[in-house]
């Protein structure tokens, strides 16, 4: 009993923990190039995807690059900061 | 016009010595403003260990335009963007300290020796970093925004203003042209 009330405590807590996001927001200093590479770079994606995400930035002034626990996205923007990228964190709103 | 090259599986850049001295002036400056006046630490500012004891006792959000774009707030919640940056602000300094000096290092060779030639064997992503984050100092300076190339191409040739824009665009086209080699 006491094993499956933690194990649905768990449960709660990650749903809780889960919804932060990374926004990159859009600046008129980083080449388009360069975004793109730092996208593949760090998050892996392929050319398409990253090519996607860094026109959505500079269209529409922001995108959100991932989603995750709050640590995680710490981390994100942190390299995101490395990189010269301008990036924040937040609850993802949505939910 | 100077460039980069790749030769074999790395790259080098071909500089001038004028060019090699505007981007060592330019560096220091940056490495002056990010905190480090002398440039001879024998250790390593990015490591843990050394934030220790090194780390400031109050780390605020900096007042300087450009500092506050190098090292930005992660959260647009006052509090949590303090908090965040007492804990990371040192590390993301010093991993840009650490581009810079490494960046200067190769120059210096170029500017001891009085003359120009070639950085060979350069580490492309620091140099990205690097050549990304004195554009950005400059862009604040300069108060960039998208129109920006135009402007300058209509500045007469004696505004003060105009070989400092001219820096900034050489730069974009050194970083864009090193990506056109990574890609």
């Amino acid at each position: 009993m006491a094993k499956t009330l933690a194990k649905e405590d768990l449960s709660i807590n990650e749903l809780l923990d889960k919804p932060w996001i990374t926004i990159v927001w859009d600046d008129p200093v980083n080449l388009m190039s360069y975004v793109t590479h730092v996208f593949i770079k760090l998050f892996g994606f392929s050319k398409e995807r990253a090519h996607e995400l860094m026109l959505q930035v500079h269209n529409e002034g922001r995108a959100v690059v991932s989603t995750g626990t709050r640590e995680e996205m710490e981390r994100d923007v942190q390299r995101l900061h490395e990189h010269g990228l301008w990036a924040t964190l937040q609850r993802d709103d949505k939910i | 016009m100077s460039s980069f090259e790749k030769v074999g599986d790395g790259y080098s850049l071909d500089l001038t010595l004028d060019e090699a001295h505007i981007l060592i002036n330019l560096v220091e400056q940056l490495l002056e403003l990010l905190g480090e006046g002398d440039f001879f630490h024998h250790y390593d500012t990015s490591d843990p260990l050394a934030q220790l004891l090194a780390m400031p006792s109050e780390i605020v959000t900096p007042d300087d335009p450009v500092l506050l774009r190098l090292l930005p707030n992660a959260y647009a919640d006052p509090e949590a963007a303090s908090d965040f940056r007492r804990y990371t602000e040192p590390q993301l300094r010093g991993a840009k300290q650490k581009n810079l000096r490494i960046v200067r290092e190769e120059l210096t060779i170029l500017v001891d020796e009085n003359h120009g030639g070639v950085i060979e064997d350069l580490n492309a992503e620091i140099w990205l970093k690097a050549l990304n984050d004195l554009r950005i100092a400059l862009s604040v300076r300069l108060e960039i925004s998208e129109d920006s190339f135009d402007k300058f191409e209509l500045l007469p040739d004696e505004d003060p203003q105009k070989p400092v824009y001219a820096v900034y665009f050489w730069l974009g086209w050194l970083q864009e042209n090193l990506l056109g080699l990574l890609a």
